[in-house]
């Protein structure tokens, strides 16, 4: 056996639905990561609850990690498909788990490829341990043993996850997870080719895009939720619902996604911080609300995390198609703040401004997320690093109310932000509208009111600081680049890995990331694009959305463009491969 | 105290000359001065159409949104502030048609409030389409040959979907409606106040004298409100319309099971610094 490598790994587990495929895969990405590597996790699954093929996977190492490089070192197959499906992406070397008495003839099925079998009873084992429904931790304690991780680690971990269910459930799994582990540690007839060492480090987190934007949210002081379920964003309702009492936010899961949109506009109008969260189909349903936000100049906040549509589409899967509905959606113009955070950092960062943003404009505010960042977990520095201020805008104290005569809560004012009381406080009453409206709410169908209205309510959204819609840049200097390579949300995770890849072969290439779809950075964004030696742009959609309103917001056209739209994400390799095709143009 | 005027502003009013949202109107500022209500306590939420209007007519909170949702956004305000008053209003397309499937939940959900729906059997702000409550062979501009659906029953589906209040009441005796409104309002959870409401402009067919003839008082023929079954009962007579309190029960209020909101409502919270490092940590 060759040299052992160290702390770099890439790992699948693969299995029908309802066996823990993710489970397990989330533990082992935890253990890794509380050894103090970075550790990246993602998840492919069809829309179903029981058989078919899902898969978890997991990169660590000790640089940055936001993508999966090269093939697997380590599979988990919970069935015979696995093995099949997954032989051409395992590594020279590569060990396969899996259970011997239901994959009988495994090592037939190598191809002549040098692979380590490690076949064990792993139900029979878990039975032992104490039920065979661990066999999945049985299977994960073996995969820790190849790589001689601390046992402690996983210890602590599967106390901590099984803390709810008491002592017992703790010690069954602790004992399934170190049958597998004094197993494979027996079985290898040499070391496995890739240790884990511990890595002292502070704590870090490991978060995935929706578990960072309930973060966000409840940071923000969030205090109700309207949800409709719809994958990709149920997880955000459940992990609301499993914390309401703990910050005091009331959960609503609604008769459909109409009522949630409905209710989040009239909370936000009785003053409380509120959000639903949907995808695509669910947002059409809520389109209409969308515009009653916007006209009655109540904030709210909508989590739309986009999966391949149109219609029912591919339900769980990715896409970054709704780009231009999330810009256009309802009839007439009003502003609104649409946010496309590319990782969970800024899923958390993100979601806590559009709280602070929809009370500050008073409109509604969109994060658009999708399958894939709602769902993919990366290594993280403790959010409560990140400094984040609560910000109520114009909003009128009791005090201030009892004061006041002849309030007019659509007050036309320079910026176009009015002073907003809230009902229960006196000397406020108004009616808060569909319909246009004078400055007191009174409809209005006057012509200069209707001017006058518009664009009050246009000019709100200057009020964003233009910082803090700027895009961002990484990679190689401006002067140094040779091409700049633009993306929008979640495609920042695979690109960043592309660019960290291109930069080992020495291409150097500049990154520009654009957050903010509205209000548009155009300035910042055609400075970057008349700069650049080359240009090409990145995205999960067909019609290339994100170029068309690169093009419609500054004049520029981006003549090289990559897109995937067949619901799976960018891999890191795929982009550093195009941008080499690009560079040769 | 809260009198009349309190609750008055100058707002032209929309209405038809002699339309049945008059007596409505008066009967709801009525219930709210008997209450003793203060108007800044009170938020009077409707949609779209005729009635939808009517929040512009009464000196309190309004929100008027879009058709057909005046109950997902009051039982929204109910959440976020349960101290206040809040008084849904709209008409028989917004409640019984296209928010049908908001009524029902609302109702089973027993939230604290009062919903008043205006239920003149048309469509009227659209010109005089035929609505849910419409009722078989009536001709309307949208069922020029004779309307061939069979009429909702706003009571029977109130009280199959437990609602805690069901009433109806005419807008022609506005003194009875005043106490029917103000009963449910008092109410603790959902009270539906169905009100049979002339529309003067497209149901000349339905004018007040038919009404007038119609009508008669639940408690004055000895109706007991606490009976399910009399409720039924009546709530499936056609011969003459029953007008009062079908049925009144006591139910725990959705806002019940609400910990949190008990010592103060959700508006209340103090959110200038979440701490969230319990939540973090288990992500660590």
């Amino acid at each position: 056996m060759s040299m052992q490598a160290v702390n770099k790994l890439n790992f699948m587990v693969g299995g029908p639905a309802g066996t823990g495929v993710a489970t397990m895969g989330l533990l082992f990405a935890k253990c890794l990561q509380r050894s103090g590597l970075e550790v990246y996790g993602t998840n492919d699954y069809p829309s179903l609850i029981k058989g078919g093929h899902n898969t978890y996977m997991v990169a660590a190492s000790t640089e940055p990690i936001t993508g999966i490089v090269g093939k697997f070192d380590i599979l988990i197959a919970l069935d015979k498909t696995t093995i099949e499906r997954h032989l051409h992406e395992l590594s020279e070397g590569a060990a396969v788990i899996y259970d011997s008495n239901k994959v009988k003839d495994a090592e037939s099925l190598a191809q002549g490829k040098n692979l380590v079998f490690l076949g064990a009873p792993l139900t029979k084992m878990a039975a032992e341990a104490g039920g065979e429904i661990m066999f999945n931790t049985v299977a994960l304690g073996a995969s820790m043993g190849l790589l001689s991780l601390d046992f402690g680690i996983i210890e602590n971990m599967l106390n901590k996850i099984w803390a709810r269910k008491g002592k017992k459930v703790a010690d069954a799994n602790i004992a399934a997870a170190k049958a597998g582990y004094d197993f494979s540690k027996s079985a290898l007839k040499s070391p496995f080719k890739i240790r884990v060492e511990f890595v002292k480090r502070e704590k870090t987190m490991f978060i995935n895009g929706n578990e960072a934007a309930v973060l966000g949210a409840i940071k923000a002081g969030c205090k109700f939720v309207a949800e409709y379920p719809m994958s990709p964003s149920s997880s955000i309702l459940h992990l609301m619902a499993g914390h309401e009492r703990d910050f005091g936010i009331i959960v609503k899961q609604t008769e459909d996604e109409i009522a949630a949109a409905n209710m989040i506009a009239a909370a936000g109008f009785a003053g409380v911080r509120s959000m639903t969260a949907t995808s695509g189909g669910g947002f059409s349903l809520m389109v209409e609300a969308l515009g009653m936000m916007g006209i009655m100049e109540v904030p709210c906040v909508i989590f739309e995390s986009q999966r391949c549509g149109p219609s029912t589409g591919l339900p769980t899967y990715t896409e970054q198609a709704d780009l231009l509905f999330a810009l256009h959606a309802s009839q007439g113009e009003f502003p609104r703040v649409v946010i496309a955070p590319g990782d969970p950092v800024e899923c958390y960062v993100e979601a806590f401004n559009a709280f602070n943003l929809a009370e500050k404009v008073q409109t509604p505010v969109i994060v658009l997320l999708d399958k894939f960042l709602s769902e993919t977990s990366i290594t993280v520095d403790d959010f409560r690093k990140i400094p984040l201020k609560v910000d109520r805008g114009k909003l009128m104290s009791d005090l201030e109310m009892e004061k006041a005569s002849g309030f007019k809560r659509h007050a036309y004012s320079p910026d176009g932000i009015s002073p907003r009381c809230l009902p229960g406080q006196k000397n406020g009453m108004y009616v808060c509208s569909s319909y246009e409206h004078d400055e007191t709410g009174y409809t209005s169908e006057d012509p200069h009111v209707r001017v006058a209205m518009i664009d009050k309510r246009a000019r709100k959204l200057s009020s964003i600081p233009q910082e803090m819609i700027a895009p961002t840049f990484f990679g190689a200097e401006e002067s140094q680049a040779q091409l700049l390579l633009v993306c929008w949300g979640s495609t920042k995770m695979p690109a960043l890995q592309a660019l960290r890849l291109l930069e080992a072969e020495g291409v150097k290439i500049r990154m520009m990331h654009i957050k903010y779809a509205s209000p548009f950075p155009a300035q910042d964004v055609l400075r970057a694009l008349q700069s650049a030696r080359d240009v090409a742009i990145f995205e999960g959609n067909s019609q290339a959305q994100m170029r068309s309103l690169i093009r419609q917001q500054t004049g520029f056209y981006i003549k090289k463009a990559y897109l995937r739209y067949d619901g799976r994400p960018f891999m890191p390799e795929e982009i550093a491969e195009q941008v080499k095709k690009f560079l040769q143009v | 105290m809260v009198s009349i005027a309190d609750l008055n502003n100058t707002n032209w009013v929309q209405w038809c000359p002699g339309c049945g949202d008059f007596g409505i109107l008066i009967a709801l500022k009525g219930a709210l001065v008997k209450l003793g209500i203060e108007p800044h306590q009170t938020v009077v939420v409707s949609g779209i159409g005729c009635a939808g209007k009517l929040p512009h007519y009464i000196r309190t909170y309004g929100f008027e949104g879009i058709h057909g949702r005046v109950l997902p956004a009051a039982s929204a305000i109910n959440m976020a502030n349960d101290r206040l008053t809040v008084v849904g209003v709209g008409g028989d397309g917004d409640g019984y048609g296209i928010g049908m499937g908001h009524f029902i939940h609302a109702m089973r959900r027993n939230y604290d409030i009062a919903y008043i729906v205006h239920n003149n059997e048309i469509y009227g702000l659209t010109t005089g389409q035929t609505s849910p409550t419409t009722k078989k062979g009536v001709k309307t501009k949208s069922t020029p040959h004779g309307n061939i659906e069979t009429e909702v029953n706003p009571i029977m589906l109130a009280l199959a979907s437990g609602a805690t209040f069901v009433a109806r009441g005419y807008s022609g005796d506005i003194p009875h409606l005043t106490s029917l409104i103000a009963e449910g309002i008092a109410h603790r959870g959902f009270a539906l106040i169905d009100v049979l409401q002339p529309c003067v402009t497209w149901r000349k067919d339905l004018p007040y004298e038919l009404y007038q003839k119609m009508v008669y008082k639940l408690e004055k023929e000895g109706h007991d409100p606490s009976s399910f079954e009399a409720a039924i009962k009546k709530a499936q007579e056609t011969e003459r319309w029953p007008i009062g309190v079908f049925y009144k029960t006591q139910k725990p209020i959705y806002t019940d099971d609400i910990p949190f909101i008990k010592e103060e409502p959700l508006v209340k919270h103090d959110i200038s610094n979440v701490d969230i490092s319990k939540f973090i940590e288990e992500f660590m």
